[in-house]
């Protein structure tokens, strides 16, 4: 039986290749610490069998303990102890601590606090909830879906009659009072 | 001058990167177009908001051509994925902001989103719509304290000025 993997992603594909290749011709240094990669015989002989014993040992000792210390990749590390005090001056440093926020401000109109770029949450909240209620009217005027009018919209609240300016608007209906802050234009 | 096109860079470039891809950041704005005519004033969120606004924009300098023109058409067409609001922009939209030379929508913050991601949300409505208004426009009174102090201030001035 014959699996096929076809891996998702192909420009990883790519890169493992090209990082296999690189291994393969032994020109990543570094992989390895300096030693051969490992799927070559570990030792190849080449030349007499018989070599005198003393100068094979020194060779190989000597090879050994200079490899170890070259693999290792050195790392820093702290050499003392950071003080509460100076730890304290680190972390309490102006830069690190919040911001404060100097714009905020009263809403003339409810008195809640808001910031000066954004709308006050309380008046947006009441506008909100009138926009709603108002399209609940229009939603029951239209009947069902995709039914956009031809002609511009007017609301009008309880007693008010339509002036000359709403000539042939749909007119939507709301069963209270004009609140306060709708004025009718 | 620079002729190749570095990808991790980012100078200069105006269009946001919304949704999935360039694809869905269009079917995105498209939805949110088609919205703003059906409603005239929805809450989304501000980057959403300002990449829309423009798109928005120009599809209504499209729409005052008229809809006898072959290119407004297909424009509307296109943006407007629910078809009535076509006959809506063109019978309603067009006249109202015909003597306006442009910016017909209003684009204002909001308090963050209540849910987990607190996301900076804006409210984008087009002008004169007929729902209540978001914003009062204040008119500066005389009675407030700096303006009365301001007056007798003028006023002191023009006795020692007299005298």
């Amino acid at each position: 039986v014959l699996v096929l993997v076809r891996s998702p992603l192909p420009r990883l594909r790519a890169l493992l290749q090209r990082c296999w290749g690189r291994l393969e011709r032994g020109l990543w240094p570094g992989v390895f610490g300096g030693q051969s990669p490992p799927w070559g015989p570990a030792l190849a002989v080449q030349g007499p069998a018989l070599v005198p014993q003393g100068i094979n040992d020194a060779g190989e000792s000597s090879a050994e303990a200079p490899s170890l210390l070259e693999s290792i990749v050195w790392m820093a590390a702290p050499k003392q102890r950071r003080t509460i005090e100076v730890n304290r001056c680190r972390r309490r440093n102006p830069r690190k601590l919040i911001e404060i926020k100097r714009n905020i401000d009263v809403c003339p109109e409810c008195g809640n606090l808001k910031q000066k770029h954004v709308l006050c949450g309380y008046c947006y909240a009441k506008v909100k909830e009138e926009t709603r209620l108002i399209r609940m009217e229009i939603h029951k005027k239209e009947g069902g879906p995709f039914n956009a009018p031809t002609v511009e919209t007017v609301v009008l609240y309880e007693g008010e009659k339509p002036t000359e300016e709403d000539e042939g608007k749909r007119i939507i209906e709301r069963a209270r009072k004009r609140p306060s802050w709708f004025v009718q234009n | 001058m620079r002729l190749s096109v570095v990808a991790a860079i980012s100078h200069g470039r105006v269009y946001r990167r919304l949704g999935l891809g360039p694809r869905s950041r269009l079917d995105l704005l498209r939805n949110l177009v088609t919205a703003l005519v059906r409603h005239e004033r929805i809450e989304t969120p501000w980057a959403r908001a300002d990449e829309m606004r423009g798109y928005a924009e120009r599809l209504i300098d499209y729409a005052k051509r008229g809809d006898k023109d072959e290119r407004a058409m297909r424009m509307a067409d296109f943006w407007l994925t629910e078809k009535d609001l076509i006959h809506k922009l063109f019978k309603v939209l067009a006249p109202r902001f015909q003597p306006h030379p442009g910016s017909y929508t209003r684009l204002l913050q909001i308090p963050n989103r209540d849910g987990l991601d607190r996301a900076k949300m804006a409210v984008i409505e087009l002008k004169g719509n007929p729902l209540p208004p978001l914003v009062r426009p204040r008119r500066a009174s005389d009675k407030t304290l700096l303006n009365q102090l301001l007056k007798g201030y003028r006023q002191d001035a023009q006795q020692a000025a007299a005298s």
